[in-house]
Parts: C-alpha cells; structure tokens; sequence
C-alpha cells in the first residue's frame, strides 16, 4: 500500500469528523469483546479506525463488516480513548451508503412507505383477541405520511435515490 | 555560633520510602524532623514488598545513612527507622498549615490507637482475645486479622492499634491485658508545631478496583487480584507461605497467571489521560519472581499497550524477562475477564503474533492498578495554599520538580509528583532535602550539634571487669515474666562480672542518676544494660556511661523483654528467665573480649568538584556554593551550558534550556565560590573523601593545575548519538530528530511543500549490540517535532514508527496531543525493521503496517532518526582518573540503582544528569540537587567520625589476593602497590564484615568482632548450666 | 406518572401479548399511557442512522415532538428503539446546528422539537421510579421456587452516560432486583453481560457464528444456573433468544436448548394476576412449565 498514491488523506473529514478517532492509539479493547468480532470476516473496529485514519477509500468502500455490528455498544463503553467507535461505524456506514446506491439498506424504502420495517397494524385479528386497540399508526393516517415523506424526500440519501422510492 | 538562631525544623508529611529518604538526609545535616504518616505505619508501598528489581531481593536498608550511622538505627528498614534527629508521627495526619515562607505552624491530628505503645508489651495477648476476625488490609485481604492487632507484621517495635471500625467494644482485650495499655475510650490528638520548612512526601492514592466502574469489567472474582495484592501473595509475610502461588478462591496452585497493564491509567474517557510510569516494570518483575517462585511451569502473560521500560537497567530487565524467564508479552489491551464456572479467568485477546483471536484461561490475573492523583494534589493545595496547574497537578517552580510554585519553604517528593520507582523517590527525596537545607540556610536556622563527651580512655591491658545495669521498666519486667532476682543473682556468678544493679527506670531522670552513681563506684571496664527498646536509649545511655569513664565500645546494650516478647515455645517464667540469663552470658562474654575502640575523626576539605558544566553541574555548582561550599566547575570545551544548554532553545513543556543556561552562566560566573575551568579535563585524581587531590588539565596540555576537594560530582551529560542505519548520511534529507529540529526552528526546512514525514524511533537503541537502553527522552523528541510540523502545516501527513511509545507519567498527554493533532503511530517491532533506501538523493521507503498487516511503501520528504542519547566519550577516562564504574553502555554505575542512585559505592564521589542515564531537563536538575545535597552533607562539617566497627588488615596474615577488595560492597578496600598492602578507608568502610567472611587467613577483622570473641559467645549460648533444682 | 407510549415496531406486529402486557402492567401500577399517534420507525440503526444524519435525526425528531406535544416522556420497551430515540435526542441537544436542520427539516409537517421530553425505558421506570420493592407490594403471585435468569439489554447500559440509568452500568442490578421482586431466585451466571448477538447485521452476515456465540450464552445458563426461565427487557433479546434456542436444537437433534424467554412486563403482568392468554400468549420455546407454575399458584391464592 503506497498512501501517496492510494490513500485519501482527507478521507477522516469526509467520514468521521469530530476529532474523536484521532485519538485511537489501536489498543484493541474495542476488538478484544465485540460480539461480531466472532464474525468470519470478523469485524475489526481498531482496523476501520485505522483505515480511515490512513484514507484507504478504496478498502474500506469494499468493506462490509461496519454492517454487521449489532450496535451493542460495548466498544464505546469501554473505549479508553473515548473515539466512540459505535458512532464511527454509523458514519462509516453512512459514508457508504451516500457514495454507493447497493449499500442502500432495503429498510428505508419500507420505513418511506409505511413508516415502519414492519408491516405493524396488520394483525388485527391477535390484537383484538388480546383485547387491544388498534394502534394510531402512520400507515393508516395518508395525511401525516404524506408530510414524513415529502421531509425525508429532502434528505440526503433518499433525495439522490428517490427512484427507489417510488418519486 | 549565633546563640539565638532556631534549630531548622522540618515538617516531612509522609513517611514513604521518598519521605524516610527526605526525612534521613536532613537529620543527617543536623536538622530536626518531624516524619508524619496518615497510616498506621511506616514505609509507605514498599513496606509491603519483598522483591525489588534489578535484584529481585530488597534492599531498603540501602537508603540509611553511609556517615554518622551511629545516630540512626542499623536494622532493617522493613522494620523500623530510628534517627535522633527525626520524630516519627504514624498515624498522624496534617489537618491545617498556617503562616509563609520559612515560619509554618502545623496542626497534626495524631489518631487514637487505643493501644498506649509506650506502655503496651507486645505479648499479644489481647489479639487472642479479640473475637472480631476482620480482612487484613496490609495483606490485601488475602488474610484476616483481629480488630486489635499489628498493622505490619514484621515492624518492630510493633504498635498495636484497634480498628474501631470493627471492634465491637466487647472488652475482651481489656481483660487480658496485663499492663493496661488498652483505653478504648482514647480520642484522637491534635497538636500544633513550629516548622521552617515543610516537605509533602504523601505519596499518591492508587487505583483502587472497589471504587472505580471501569474496574469491574475485570474485577469479577477473588482470583483477580491488584499488583500490590499479588506482592503480598509472594511475601514470606503475606500468603506465600509454602512454596506455593495460590488461588486466593480456593487454594488451588497458580500455574498461569495474566497481567493486564494500565488498570485505571491511559484512559482519557475516565479523565485519567495519564502513565502510571511504575506498573511496567512492576509486572516484569512479579512476571520473573513468579515464575522462580512458583516453578518453571508456571506461565505468565502482560497484557500491554507500550511496555515502559524507560529507566536505567529497564530494558534489558524487560530483555531478559522475555528471552531468560520466558515471560510472554501480548500486546492488547483486553476488554473484560469473564470468570468461568470452574473459576478459571477467561480472556479473550486479539494475538498480534498470529492476527487471531485466542482465548485463554488463568488461575489469577493480576491488575496492574496505577495512581489517582488528583484529589491529593487538590487536598494539598488547598492545605497550603498552592497554586493548581491547568492539568490538576500542584504546580512547581518551573525546571524543578521538587520546589512548589510560589511556595517558599514547601517541597514535594516521591510519588506525589507522579508515581515514582525506588530510584526516583530515592533522587527526589534528597532533592528535596537539599533545597529545603538551602531554604533553611538562607533564612538563618541553625543545626543541632552532637556535643560529644570526651571519650574516656580505657587501658586495654586491665582486666575485663564488667558492671551489669538491669532496668526494673517500673516494676513492668517482672510484671512481664521475667525474675530480676534470679538473673542478678545468677549473673554476679559469672566470672568477670564485678557488679549487678537493678534500676528502677533507666528512661528517667531518676534512673539515670542512680545508674551514674553506681557505674562510678563500681571501678569496672565494661558495661552490660539491660532495658526495653535498646535502641531508644542507646545514645542516653552511652553518654552517661561515658561520664562514668567507660568506652563507649565497651558499653552493650540489649533488650531484657525480648526474650519474653518474642516468646518461647514454653511459655513461662522460668523458661524466660533462664533463657534471659543465657543471653546475659553470652553478651559478657562478648563484652569481655572487646577491645576499646575509638572513633576517627576525619577531616574534610569542605570544597567539592564539579566534572561538566551542562545545566546539571552548573546547578549542582551554584546549589553548594549557595550553600558556602567552594567549587571548582571543570568543562572539557570552551563554554559552559552543555547540549541542552547550547543547543535547545524550547522543549515541548514549554521549558527554554538555552534560555535557562544563560541565566545560569552568568550566576556560575558571578558567584564568588565557583571557580570555573574551562577547556579543561582531569587527568588523574587521587586521595579518599574528605581529601581528593586532582590534576586539571586546561587548553589542551598547555596548563595544568591541582585541585584540593573533599568530594566530587560527576555532571559529564550527554548528546544525541549517530547512526549509520536507514541510509543516514546518504542524503541531506535524512536527518537525526536534533538536525530536524533545528532544520524547523532555523526555517531551512519549507514546511509547505513537504507532504510527508516519515519519523524512526529507536534507531539503533534497545536492541542487543546497539544501545541497549533507552534513551528516554526521544519519543518526547519525536512528538515535539511531530506537533511542530502539524502547528506550522496541519496537512503534512507525519508518521511515526515506534516499537513502544515512552510518554510515562503525565507526559502521556503529549502522545494524546500528537493523536489528536493526525500525527500516526506505526508500530513496528525488530524482527520487521522499516527497510530505507535512496533513490535520486531522496529516501524510498518500506514498512509493515502491522494493525493492517500490510506493507506500505512511501517517498517521505524527510526520514527524521531519533538516534538516543549517547554517554560522553570522556567518561570513560574520567572513570579511569577517578577509579569509578562504567556500565557496558558508558554510563557511570551508581553505587545501587535503586536505593543509591546519586553516589558511587566510593564514598564522596556523586553523579547526576545523563552522567547516570538520559533523562529529560528537570530530572536532571532534580538529580543535579540531589547530588549537591548528598556533597554537602559531607563537606559541611569540615571533619567525618568515622564509625567504631570497621574492618582492619592483618598485614602479618595477608596474601593480598585481594578477594576482601572484591568482596567488599562500599569500595572501602583498595590494594597500595607502592606499599604492597591492603588498605581500608575508614570513612568508606560500613564494618558490614564481607572481608572478613572472603578472607581465608582470617587477615581481614572487624573490630570488636574477633574469632576469639564470637567462639566465647557460642559458649556461652550453648553452656545452659543453671541447674533446674536451682531454678525451682 | 404519565409516559407517552412508544411502540416501535415489532412488539405491535410480532409479539402484541408484550404490548397488552405493559398496558396492564402500568396501569395497575398507576402509570397513565398515552399512545403516540402517527409515530414512525425510531429509527432503526440500520436504517437511516446507517445512510445520513438528517434523515437520521428528522426521524428522531418527528417522534420526540409527538411526546413534546403531550408533555410527556417516552416510554419505550425494545431496546434498539430506546438507544436510537436516546442516541438521536442526545445529537439534537448536543449541537445548536443540528437540532436547527431538524427543526428545519420537521417545519413543513407543523412539528418541532425542543428537547423537552426525555426518553425512558420501561424497565429503567419501574426499576427506578417504581421500585422493586413497590412492586414486590403489589405482586398477587409469588415465583419463589423458580429460579429466573436475566439478559440486561445491551441498548439500556453502553454507553452508560448517554443510555445508562444504572448506578453501576459495569455490574448492572435492575434486572435481577426487578425478577426477585416477583419472589423468583436469580441466578447469575459467567455472561450475564454478554449480548444476545440478535441486533443489527451479525445474524444475517454471518449467521453461524453468531448462533455460536449466543451457543456460548446459552451453555453458560444451563451449565451454570437452575433457570425456569430467562426475563429480557428488549423485544429482539426475547425474539433471538427464542429463536437461537430452536436453532440449537436443531443442530444438536436433541432438545436441549428449551429455556422459557419472557420479557419482563409479561412476568410482572402474570403475577400480578393478569389473564396468561392475553399477557403471555406468543411463544416459540414452550412456557407451559412456568405458566402451569402460576396457575397453580393462582388456585392456591
């Protein structure tokens, strides 16, 4: 790997850019009990960190283990350095999904829908067997829906996408 | 001598090793000290440890005093501490500090105990008693104790105290107490005293895994233990009592044991950005006694981030922990500890070696637990009024580490100043005595004087005849279980014994009347006293027998409760009483065959030499000759101020060496005490302490000079080394980290059109036939640098390649800064060395980013070296003019490199700065005091006593083989070849007696420990002769 | 005490027994619910959390303001959904500039968002404003002779100063004090602590290995603990920890893994006499032991 020809060197700023990572002095406690880290590829905190400390785009534009945290937390916890890595992996996630339309998680079309990844209000018949109302969901009120739409439709993502949204 | 002048009075809070050291050094420049301890004893940490590195055995006895060791107590420091000069308050605690500069008034809060130790016989019979079983905190918890009982198991004299915590007042203890010692009512005593100066010497609170959330991630079983806890498991005192390192859980034996680095340090999310700057080397070495104690197969693993080996000796202790002992080192810092149900410690790590994951199971892991010094620096702030630094530290005087900012009068040592090893608290310790004897100096104090009575001069050629002085300890030692009667008619049987007296109490006035009255009348030569705490009385007692015309050689003193005290397998009366009697014997015996021995008084030129005129040695200069000291300054070039002095102007603390030194030089040149040599070496010196006789040699063989000192101090520094490594010299564009800074600060570097910056930390340092130390001072060089480039161009790219980054202590900040600022650190290690060529006058470069694990190639715009510190080259005839020590790497060998860091084994010979080892511009200085302080304490008295007991040469028996000259640990024995003998050097030697066990002729004597004499000892011991009928 | 309901979306569509359990619950307990009308998705951190801050926080902020509308706080159960409402909320309080852009983005729908209600888990309000000893009072059937076992939810304790609401988020005790106010024993055991593994993208990007690790937590209870049952306070815990169970069982060919998972309003609906048919009537590991427990237990009452 040559950094002068391969890296972006400004690729922090671009991703996670709140002074935080800079911090990272690769102890690995981050790594050390993440639950994913039991993944094959395993995901490696310290090793995101680092790649975009250096500016390696490319790797870590290929890279698909910032989608498989399960958000626990714990790195962030237990982090000495305070780098929040939770929160770099949402903006490595992020970065992704703004600069490459397959990394577009399937869910917001649902959520721009209906305003759920779930199909919630359509099991009328358990929750009235449970004695439960009917829930005052989005989904049945086109009005309101309308509005969460049209917000979102001017938000980064969506907007440079709206072909997946039906606009 | 100006007759209203104060005695100098010093306050030294804390009685730590660094406190003791303080504390030891002002009494013996003849100031009165009052030692304070907030716990229940004295010794502070390292009471608690048997094994210090290098040697892994302890050495605390090392830190007593080498001259006039007659006025403090010869024991085991572990044990106990005596000096006439010094008031130890355990259990004491400063509540309030008024008035300024040089005129302190101290409240002191001395904490009840409810035991009165003065009246308290030990026996121990109240901890029996006591039902109220409780942890034991000196052991950690790892044992129990009783709510009555001794807060150190092997202090003597032990002061029992009660923990009215736990004591539930059942009066138990009062019952079997026989003297009445017990007040469980007692309350707590505050006093006020005068003080000129004061010393804080508290030392540090430390990490403490009960306390702190981020502990509890790893704190999940009683197997998961602190360092200092897994010290006591090791202790013959703590748990380690059968040869055997065991699961505090359950006893099972500890066959693998972890250690996790950094417990509590290192973490800026807890606020606690900062090194504990100890806890490497203290994993080391319970890594190295862990595996001699508990057997080969013991496996030991520390888990790390940067292993600080930064010291002097450090790396190659860390060297051969890993390649001799096989102690493994991992290099992750591990999240959690999950504690199994079979109660093995799982630790999941991520393997640098292999890039894994690897789980693994431990019987124990140990925390390796560091300081918490903010609330301390908080407290003593605002007990005396000192000032904060931004950082929550209390500020010192710029350059010094010992001197509190604006303060006069007010120092701090040891670990207050950031956790210290034994070497620095050592150094700081004198330190800060040193500046605090100047402060004291300058507003006027005075010093206590010994006034000697005439030592009576006794004939040796008159029979033995020997008066035997009992004290009664009012009525107590009969109380104890011992018969007077019996003994004193038992005793004036023994042949040679011309009188036996029981005293009421030796301690009062009363007593020491009586015991006069009766040692005139008796007309004997040799005096036997028996009384509790022997050591307490002993120069009282000298002095009166001294009025009564006895020698004080021939006067013995021992403790008539011991034998009661300790105790006996038979517990009785009669059983103690004999036993007592049997020592009384073989101590006359001993008496008996005593010659009169007689102190010499050596006299001292009291003008001292200093060898470099860096910063160091022109402090150490300007600090004695402010003192009265004469000085003659020696500096081998044409100007003074040495490589910090000359060549640095700023420091990435802020610090302006150059700035500094001009100041300094026009002090030095100034000064009516100094002498300054410049262009000028020494040839050749010869002469003992008190009278070195040395040959200068100035503006290159053209002049030479003689100089008359009584000590010398060794400043010779240091200077940044050469390398022929990474294609240096091969192009202007690879440069040292000096040649860099310089490059910056001169503008000859345009920072706008470079990119990158690629920096190589420990060019050839710490690897085996290089430097193999560290140099200390280049990581801090490197992030200076680094955070130079970043401030001038934030877009240069700046890596850094480091095996083990070495910000200790609050320098860590430094480290955070550089992160933060985008500079990259690279960590590499010497099996995959950066590979440099140059290509086109530019180097072309190639190393393994090892978090990636990947190999990265670049065209830096400058390869920056940090190439260490190299010794100077002179030292090495310095050492040869001076007979003094170099070490393989160049550096002059302390006389022991933990508990005498600043002299050399040759009494009167002291060093300081990098002459010792690299260090950074205020240990220097802290080192350049120190060794002033230890010359003064020499050369203020204008004449040394030697002490009674040194060895002497029986020429008549001797081969001359020299092995006593090798054997002997001061360097007090030296082979004249003109006279073809041996000979002893009466202020060096310490009559420890390793001559005379090395000697096979028995040529080699301590006085007044002949053969003869201790064979007549042994007798005596073995000759139970007191018949049981007569006994009944 | 008054919360504004936040649902999310899986205890309505999936599991509605543990939404029907929390209404009752509070309501014997004296908590008033208010359904928050026209909430959206919280949003999910795969979601827009994962593509772009604005639409991220918009989504934060249209709920909030549904809760700042009623003056009320928000009381949430799955812990995605309470991590991400926190997390967004704590993003829009932090920095001026952000909570403007939301504000700007939530304009046209006539919403706004100020910060005033706070975001509170069901679990952190009846461990902290109820209290276990409260509700220990107002229990009608006892567990004593069960032995329960707790799965904290990883969303309520890291990062503590942001999410947390223990005293001590590394030994985390509301959980355990919450199930033995039921009167049932706790059993703790090695990785109480550890996650289920069940959020986010583990168990679809490399579904082995996060069965295995979740393996690890489930031979850890049966090893080490009597569990009659495992209470989770997260509606992902409680639908993977069903799920692995049956997945285990598979692998093994034996039923080996069958530890009853309730979430913890369910238990606390069930002893305070609640019908079971309405509070604990969707399951995928079977109950009946425990449920069979209370129903004796009830008859004896």
């Amino acid at each position: 790997m040559n950094p002068q020809t391969e890296a972006n060197k400004d690729l922090w700023k671009a991703i996670y850019n709140t002074g935080d990572l800079q911090h990272c002095f690769n102890c690995s406690t981050c790594i050390s009990g993440c639950p994913a880290s039991f993944g094959d590829p395993p995901l490696l905190v310290r090793n995101l960190a680092r790649k975009v400390m250096y500016g390696l785009e490319e790797a870590l534009f290929e890279d698909d283990t910032p989608w498989a945290c399960v958000s626990c937390s714990r790195c962030e916890e237990m982090c000495p350095m305070d780098v929040k890595p939770f929160e770099m992996i949402l903006h490595i996630r992020q970065w992704q999904a703004s600069n490459d339309e397959t990394r577009v998680p399937p869910s917001i079309v649902e959520i721009y829908k209906r305003g759920y990844t779930q199909a919630v209000g359509t099991n009328v018949e358990t929750r009235q067997a449970l004695g439960l109302d009917p829930l005052p969901i989005i989904t049945n009120n086109p009005e309101q829906l309308a509005m969460f739409r049209e917000m979102l439709m001017k938000t980064p993502v969506i907007a440079a996408n709206d072909y997946m949204f039906g606009g | 001598m100006a007759e209203n002048k104060p005695i100098g009075t010093v306050l030294v809070a804390g009685a730590g090793i660094s406190g003791i050291k303080a504390a030891i050094e002002l009494a013996e420049t003849g100031y009165k000290v009052l030692l304070t301890d907030s716990s229940t004893q004295v010794g502070g940490i390292l009471a608690k440890l048997d094994y210090q590195f290098p040697s892994d055995h302890c050495g605390m006895c090392r830190m007593l005093p080498m001259v006039g060791r007659e006025y403090s107590s010869e024991y085991c420091m572990r044990k106990s501490l005596y000096h006439e000069n010094i008031e130890i308050l355990p259990f004491t605690e400063v509540v309030s500090v008024a008035g300024d500069a040089g005129k302190y008034k101290v409240e002191l809060k001395k904490r009840a105990r409810y035991v009165n130790s003065e009246v308290c016989n030990e026996l121990g019979k109240c901890i029996e008693a006591c039902p109220v079983e409780t942890a034991d905190e000196f052991n950690h918890g790892l044992t129990k104790r009783k709510a009555i009982y001794k807060s150190v198991p092997h202090n003597v004299p032990q002061l029992l105290l009660i923990d009215k915590s736990v004591c539930t007042e059942c009066g138990e203890c009062v019952k079997v107490c026989s003297t009445g010692a017990i007040n469980l009512h007692a309350q707590d005593e505050v006093e006020t005293r005068e003080v000129h100066a004061i010393v804080l010497a508290s030392g540090v609170k430390l990490y403490n895994t009960k306390e702190y959330e981020d502990a509890k991630s790893y704190a999940v079983s009683p197997d998961v233990v602190t360092s200092l806890a897994f010290e006591r498991m090791l202790s013959g005192t703590g748990t380690y009592r059968d040869g055997i390192i065991k699961r505090p859980s359950d006893g099972k034996p500890a066959k693998k044991i972890a250690w996790i680095q950094c417990m509590g340090s290192r973490n800026k999310r807890q606020n606690r950005d900062y090194c504990s700057s100890v806890c490497c080397m203290f994993a080391l070495k319970e890594a190295v006694l862990a595996k001699e104690k508990g057997g080969d197969d013991v496996e030991t693993t520390i888990f790390y981030m940067d292993m600080r080996t930064f010291g002097k000796g450090f790396q190659q202790y860390r060297a051969n922990a890993e390649e001799e002992h096989g102690v493994r080192l991992v290099r992750c810092r591990v999240q959690e500890v999950v504690r199994e149900p079979d109660g093995n410690l799982r630790i999941r790590y991520f393997d640098p070696e292999t890039n894994e994951f690897q789980i693994a199971h431990y019987d124990i892991v140990v925390m390796s637990t560091g300081q918490v010094p903010f609330d301390d620096h908080r407290k003593w702030a605002e007990l005396v009024n000192g000032e904060l630094s931004p950082t929550g530290l209390l500020a010192t005087e710029k350059y010094s580490k010992v001197r509190l900012a604006g303060k006069q009068g007010i120092f701090m040592c040891g670990s207050l100043m950031g956790l210290t090893d034994i070497s620095e608290a050592m150094a700081s310790g004198i330190a800060a005595a040193g500046e605090a004897t100047s402060f004291l100096n300058a507003i006027g104090t005075d010093k206590v004087s010994f006034e000697d009575i005439a030592e009576p001069v006794t004939d040796d050629r008159q029979l033995p005849k020997a008066a035997v002085l009992l004290c009664k300890c009012g009525e107590f030692a009969g109380a104890e279980g011992i018969d007077l009667e019996m003994i004193k008619n038992e005793v004036m049987k023994h042949r040679g014994v011309g009188t036996v007296h029981v005293v009421n109490s030796i301690c009062s006035e009363e007593g020491q009347k009586e015991a006069l009255d009766v040692l005139k009348k008796a007309k004997c030569n040799r005096l036997l006293i028996g009384a509790c705490q022997p050591f307490m009385y002993r120069r009282k007692v000298r002095d009166i027998a001294k009025k009564a015309g006895y020698n004080s050689s021939l006067v013995q003193i021992f403790d008539l409760l011991g034998i009661a005290r300790r105790g006996t397998e038979e517990a009785s009366k009669l059983a103690w009483t004999r036993r007592t009697i049997t020592e009384i014997k073989a101590d006359l015996e001993s008496i008996k065959q005593k010659p009169a021995l007689h102190v010499q008084s050596v006299p001292i030129n009291p003008t001292a030499l200093v060898v470099g005129g860096g910063i160091g040695g022109m402090h150490s200069a300007l600090s004695l000759a402010n003192r009265g000291i004469p000085v003659h300054l020696v500096e081998k070039s044409g100007e003074l101020g040495g490589f910090a002095g000359n060549q640095i102007a700023a420091t990435v603390d802020g610090l302006k060496p150059m700035t500094m030194a001009k100041d300094l030089k026009l002090k030095v040149f100034e000064h009516s005490k100094i002498t300054v040599h410049l262009n000028s070496q020494v040839a050749k010196t010869q002469g003992t302490l008190g009278a070195f006789e040395s040959k200068i040699v100035s503006d290159g063989n053209d002049q030479k000079t003689y100089l008359h000192h009584g000590a010398v101090i060794m400043a010779t520094g240091g200077h940044e080394g050469k390398t022929d490594e990474y294609g240096y010299g091969q192009s202007e564009r690879i440069v040292t980290q000096f040649e860099f800074k310089q490059q910056l600060e001169s503008g000859a570097i345009d920072l706008s059109t470079v990119e990158n910056v690629v920096m190589i930390q420990c060019v050839g340092s710490r690897e085996a036939g290089k430097r193999e130390y560290c140099s200390r001072i280049c990581c801090m060089w490197a992030i200076a640098n680094a955070l130079k480039i970043k401030e001038m161009n934030p877009e240069v790219r700046v890596y850094v390649l480091y095996r083990d980054i070495m910000t200790y202590g609050f320098l860590e900040q430094y480290y955070t800064k550089a992160r933060a600022a985008g500079v990259i650190f690279v960590n590499y290690d010497l099996n995959s060395k950066p590979q440099v060529e140059v290509a086109d006058g530019m180097p072309v470069m190639r190393f393994t980013e090892n978090i990636l694990n990947t190999e990265v190639e670049i065209s830096p715009d400058y390869l920056v070296l940090s190439t260490g510190v190299d010794p100077e080259a002179t030292n090495k005839e310095l050492a040869e003019a001076f007979s003094l020590p170099l070490n393989d790497d160049g550096f002059f060998s302390e006389a022991d490199s933990k508990w005498r860091p600043i002299e050399f084994k040759q009494i009167g010979s002291f060093l300081a700065g990098a002459a010792h080892s690299p260090m950074p511009l205020p240990d220097v200085i802290m080192q350049a005091e120190a060794a002033a302080q230890k010359a003064y304490t020499y050369l203020s008295g204008g004449s040394i006593n030697t002490a009674r007991v040194i060895s002497t040469v029986k020429d008549a028996l001797c081969i001359r083989c020299q092995r006593c000259i090798a054997a002997c640990p001061f360097e007090a024995r030296s082979y004249n070849a003109a006279e073809h003998r041996i000979e002893v050097d009466p202020a060096g030697c310490q009559g420890c007696g390793m001559c005379a066990v090395a000697c096979r002729n028995n040529a080699a004597e301590v006085s007044g420990w002949s053969d003869k004499q201790m064979m007549s000892v042994i007798d005596a011991k073995l000759a139970d002769d007191l018949q049981p009928s007569t006994a009944s | 005490m008054e919360f504004c309901l936040f649902l999310g979306c899986n205890t309505p569509a999936v599991r509605p027994d543990v939404e029907k359990a929390i209404r009752v619950s509070m309501d014997e307990l004296g908590v008033d619910l208010v359904d928050a009308d026209n909430y959206v998705c919280c949003p999910a951190f795969g979601s827009f959390p994962s593509t772009d801050e604005d639409s991220w926080l918009a989504t934060s902020g249209w709920n909030l303001s549904i809760a700042e509308g009623k003056k009320r706080d928000i009381l949430v159960q799955c812990g995605s959904c309470y991590s991400s409402l926190r997390m967004g909320r704590e993003h829009i309080m932090h920095s001026d500039e952000k909570r403007q852009r939301v504000n700007e983005l939530l304009e046209p729908t006539g919403r706004t968002v100020c910060g005033s209600s706070r975001v509170r888990h069901v679990s952190e309000v009846l461990y902290k404003e109820i209290t276990p000893a409260r509700i220990a009072e107002k229990v009608k059937i006892s567990l004593e002779g069960l032995h329960g076992v707790v799965q904290y939810p990883c969303h309520t304790l890291y990062p503590s100063e942001v999410v947390g609401f223990e005293d001590s988020p590394r030994e985390p005790k509301g959980m355990r004090q919450l199930v033995e106010a039921l009167g049932a024993t706790v059993d703790g055991y090695s990785r109480e602590l550890q996650c289920c593994g069940g959020a986010g993208g583990f168990m679809k990007s490399t579904p082995e290995q996060a069965i295995e690790f979740a393996k690890t937590k489930f031979d850890s209870i049966l090893e080490e603990t009597k569990a009659d049952f495992i209470a989770v306070s997260c509606i992902t815990c409680l639908m993977h920890m069903e799920n692995v169970q049956n997945t285990l069982n598979k692998r093994v060919g034996e039923e080996r893994y069958k530890i009853p998972v309730f979430d913890y309003n369910q238990l606390l609906a069930l002893c305070l006499g609640k019908e079971q048919k309405q509070v604990s009537a969707i399951c995928n590991v079977s109950r009946d032991k425990v449920h069979q427990f209370i129903a004796n237990a009830k008859v004896a009452a």
